[in-house]
């Protein structure tokens, strides 16, 4: 593969570098991966989004999910998404997670930086994954897909529990799922603006589950940021 | 798992029960990756990469090339164990096939026979439709009576399961396996192995004989890592043969340099020459396709060939380019039923059907047609013949659809190209080159027979 290959389809990316590239002293990117695969991710705008959890809607509004949400607990916790859950997406995610092509992550790395950078927040917690998982798959994928600066690992997987894959379970039983996570060191979160991030809100069922554990150690305020809803 | 499954394979040292691994006797454990430098090479696809293109955290790097049969990475290893050729004995006949061959067929079969008894590396060059697959019997039936472990391998799963129920049918006693990532019965230990390339990667030094089918297809011509699969399948004095129509450069090359023999096959089975290609330069056919038109020459010809009662294949470039012929033949021929097919069309199978069953007159389809099938009596049209996705071998696999069939033995092949492109010079210099070897034989035949 040489450096202009598409990460994702394998064909020579074409781009060129304009006069005012050359001229302004910014660093160029390359693109990873070429117009025809990107075109095939659908990004959301956030003015068409529902403003809980991040969705696709036609105009700002909470989406059915939401009003669910709202309805069962009082959590004040809002999300937002980089793009459409979408086959692409989906297939994309098969091969990133579960094949682990580690290298993938630098497709949306930069979208999804600039979007956490946006934020304005104290501590920036990644959804663990289990001690099992990592050694299997050697890394964690929301950890991947930021460049790692500025991380709080401040949640694990309670290893009492027997956890299945998420991605594995039907919508009713990934509702009746329990915490998962334990905070490592509370008084970390006391008092911060706290994001969590996740590679996939689907349910919210995991996010949230993070989120309440973050209120219950005293955070003052809890956002969460995914790539994909 | 038995240690019978790791007979000729490797497999990572996590897909191998740990129990097995500490029991078995004879398992060669292998390092899955080295690194070397700036590099690391992959022990299973020999694919080489710079470390900052594969890298996992903590120091750890993965193969993405394989990574489609389980990621290969530097923690991991690859275990194996030395084949044995335990196979039962044949009590009667191995090759159950009672079908004849042609002197021309019969001269190659010998030559391949020779090849295998001499655990050469071979190429076949035979021109489509010359029926490879019947060659082979003789070889196979060689080498299965002698208890040699015996593959075929196809880069393209259509073609592995066109050939299984064929060798099936022809090695009746023998227990056959069909490998591909779409099959889902598990594998197991046996003599003979239909499978895809990539399938390949999973063996180590397991086969006395392997045949690659169809080596100019993809994925395998743009792939090094399967002809390193390739050659790391078989065992080290094994016989590799490849067979091809239409051999691309390497190939060529490795045979001028003689690290491979060749035999040809000039003629097909029936006697006749392959059908030549005819050009004809439309400059402007992308514009004019733009402005909902095609070519008048190539309405002119459809219309002719709808009249005369024959049948045809329109290639076009790519997918999106379907719909806009479709739409404009449309209205040129009202009445007519036009289906168009491409690869990721679910019913891509029943539209293939309809037109081997005489429902439809023609099919408009992008490349996925251009090898593996045969329509009897058709005539082949390609617009727009010097797109890049045409390579010279693809061309000539196209034009290998026209006369496969006794009955109507010729046909027209005719492309519509902007200008006369690389690949479209070099499948009509091919397409003659072999045609005059096969003029040679043909005298030579005429001449034997006075």
């Amino acid at each position: 593969m040489t450096k202009n290959d598409c990460v994702l389809c394998h064909r020579p990316v074409n781009f060129s570098i304009g006069l005012i590239d050359l001229m302004l002293p910014v660093k160029i990117n390359e693109p990873t991966c070429c117009d025809r695969c990107c075109r095939r991710f659908e990004l959301i705008n956030q003015k068409q989004a529902c403003p809980d959890c991040g969705r696709k809607m036609k105009k700002r509004e909470l989406c059915h999910d939401c009003v669910k949400w709202n309805s069962q607990s009082s959590l004040d916790f809002k999300n937002s998404a980089c793009f459409v859950y979408n086959d692409e997406m989906k297939k994309f995610m098969q091969q990133y997670k579960f094949a682990g092509d580690y290298q993938l992550a630098k497709v949306f790395r930069a979208q999804f930086m600039k979007k956490i950078k946006k934020s304005k927040i104290d501590l920036i917690v990644p959804i663990p994954i289990d001690a099992d998982t990592m050694v299997t798959r050697g890394f964690n994928q929301v950890v991947g897909l930021t460049t790692g600066q500025h991380l709080t690992s401040a949640l694990e997987v309670r290893a009492d529990i027997h956890k299945a894959r998420q991605s594995s379970k039907n919508r009713r039983s990934r509702m009746e799922t329990v915490q998962p996570f334990r905070l490592v060191n509370p008084e970390l979160v006391a008092n911060k603006r706290v994001l969590i991030l996740d590679d996939v809100y689907t349910t919210g069922r995991t996010i949230r589950h993070a989120a309440a554990l973050m209120y219950e150690a005293g955070a003052s305020e809890v956002q969460g940021n995914t790539l994909a809803r | 798992m038995k240690i019978a499954d790791l007979y000729g394979r490797q497999l990572l040292s996590t897909e191998v029960p740990t129990e097995l691994l500490q029991t078995a006797k004879g398992l060669t454990v292998r390092s899955a990756m080295k690194a070397e430098g700036n590099w690391v090479i992959c022990n299973r696809c020999g694919s080489a990469r710079p470390k900052s293109a594969c890298a996992l955290p903590g120091g750890v790097y993965y193969c993405a090339e394989c990574i489609q049969l389980g990621r290969v990475s530097t923690t991991l290893s690859l275990i194996s164990a030395s084949e044995p050729n335990k196979f039962k004995k044949y009590d009667n006949d191995v090759l159950t096939w009672d079908g004849n061959l042609s002197d021309i067929q019969a001269q190659c079969s010998k030559n391949i026979l020779t090849v295998f008894q001499q655990r050469k590396q071979h190429l076949l060059w035979a021109v489509t439709g010359a029926g490879k697959t019947e060659m082979l019997f003789e070889g196979l039936d060689w080498a299965l009576g002698q208890g040699l472990r015996v593959a075929v391998a196809s880069p393209r799963i259509d073609v592995c399961n066109e050939l299984f129920p064929r060798f099936v049918e022809a090695f009746k006693n023998t227990e056959i396996q069909l490998l591909h990532g779409r099959n889902d019965s598990p594998y197991k230990y046996c003599q003979f192995t239909v499978c895809t390339t990539h399938q390949l990667l999973r063996f180590y030094e397991a086969f006395d004989v392997l045949i690659i089918d169809e080596v100019d297809a993809f994925p395998f011509a743009q792939n090094e890592g399967l002809l390193y699969a390739a050659k790391h399948a078989k065992k080290r004095e094994g016989a590799l043969l490849f067979l091809t129509a239409t051999p691309g450069e390497s190939l060529l090359k490795q045979i001028k340099t003689g690290r491979l023999g060749i035999s040809y096959l000039p003629l097909r089975y029936h006697g006749h020459l392959l059908p030549t290609i005819k050009c004809k330069t439309t400059p402007s056919w992308k514009l004019k396709l733009k402005k909902e038109k095609l070519p008048n020459s190539l309405i002119f010809q459809i219309k002719l060939r709808l009249k005369k009662k024959i049948r045809f294949l329109l290639f076009v470039p790519h997918v999106e380019q379907l719909k806009q012929v479709q739409q404009i033949l449309h209205k040129q021929l009202p009445g007519e039923k036009i289906v168009t097919v491409h690869a990721a069309d679910e019913k891509r199978i029943e539209k293939v059907q309809m037109m081997r069953q005489n429902e439809i007159n023609f099919l408009i389809t992008t490349t996925i047609l251009e090898r593996g099938v045969t329509f009897p009596g058709i005539d082949v049209f390609v617009l727009g013949a010097d797109d890049d996705v045409f390579s010279s071998a693809a061309l000539v696999q196209i034009a290998g659809r026209v006369g496969r069939k006794i009955d109507r033995p010729t046909g027209d092949v005719i492309f519509w190209c902007g200008g006369y492109s690389k690949n479209v010079l070099e499948a009509i210099k091919q397409i003659r080159y072999v045609n005059r070897k096969g003029l040679i034989l043909l005298k030579q035949r005429s001449t034997s027979d006075d």
